[in-house]
């Protein structure tokens, strides 16, 4: 992505541009985030991305494998229930 | 285009409600793997529609919901794994001056980059279709929506604890 220079001349994306959105991607993800100041190398910005979007996309599936099973039990009489019970059924 | 997060979240819960009610979790006949795929699908639905069509993730989301688990990444990690090790070997072996170090190191990058750009595309919805440029951005409201969507389903999630405990 770095690499690419006068090279192909079907894009006119800009390393700049493409510098800069590195750096905001950088800053969304909470294991690089911690240098601000410093820029990772795109490399290792997309991996971290990639780990992280893999890690999120696992929660999801826990939660998802969490709420099923505590959706299913919802029959105790407490305030929350009635609630969550009006809310969802 | 980038909301922000409260709306965001609003937006969400709104839909994922909407959805989760058609999903007539009072039939207790439903097996919990289908509730789990009705959870599932439900919320992924509801953080793409939330965007409302301005995103390409969230179009490619709605149109295809199966989003398949990407089996190529573990082939694709192990071939990064061949690379660094390739160049850990080149680096000690080299005898030749620095521009040409340098030259290696950059081809290294630039192959490093390619492949991690590849499996990036493989993780975002209708990722395979994007530019670079595209795809930077779409990841970065993707990853945005995610969190959203990660925040919600657990507070949900420990609302409905809550409700499990015989005592409140």
């Amino acid at each position: 992505m770095s690499g690419r220079r006068s090279g192909s001349g079907v894009s006119s994306i800009s390393d700049d541009q493409i510098t800069h959105l590195v750096f905001k991607l950088q800053q969304l993800i909470p294991e690089l985030c911690a240098r601000r100041s410093h820029k990772a190398s795109a490399s290792k910005v997309l991996q971290e991305t990639c780990d992280y979007i893999r890690n999120l996309h696992k929660e999801v599936e826990d939660l998802s494998d969490r709420l099923s099973q505590l959706l299913a039990s919802i029959d105790t009489d407490n305030d929350q229930a009635a609630i969550v019970r009006s809310l969802l059924m | 285009m980038h909301l922000p997060h409260s709306t965001l979240k609003q937006e969400f819960v709104k839909k994922w409600i909407m959805g989760l009610q058609r999903c007539k979790f009072s039939n207790k006949n439903m097996s919990i793997f289908e509730r789990k795929k009705a959870i599932k699908l439900s919320a992924d639905t509801a953080m793409a529609s939330a965007r409302k069509g301005l995103t390409c993730w969230s179009r490619a989301l709605i149109s295809n919901p199966d989003r398949p688990v990407p089996t190529r990444t573990r082939r694709a990690s192990s071939a990064c794994k061949k690379i660094v090790k390739r160049s850990r070997r080149i680096r000690r072996t080299a005898k030749c001056g620095g521009a040409r170090k340098g030259q290696i190191t950059r081809s290294i990058a630039q192959c490093l980059v390619r492949k991690r750009t590849q499996i990036l595309k493989s993780l975002i919805p209708g990722g395979v279709f994007m530019n670079e440029v595209c795809l930077i951005e779409e990841t970065l409201d993707y990853i945005t929506s995610l969190r959203v969507q990660v925040d919600v389903m657990r507070s949900l999630a420990s609302a409905s604890a809550r409700a499990s405990e015989p005592h409140n």
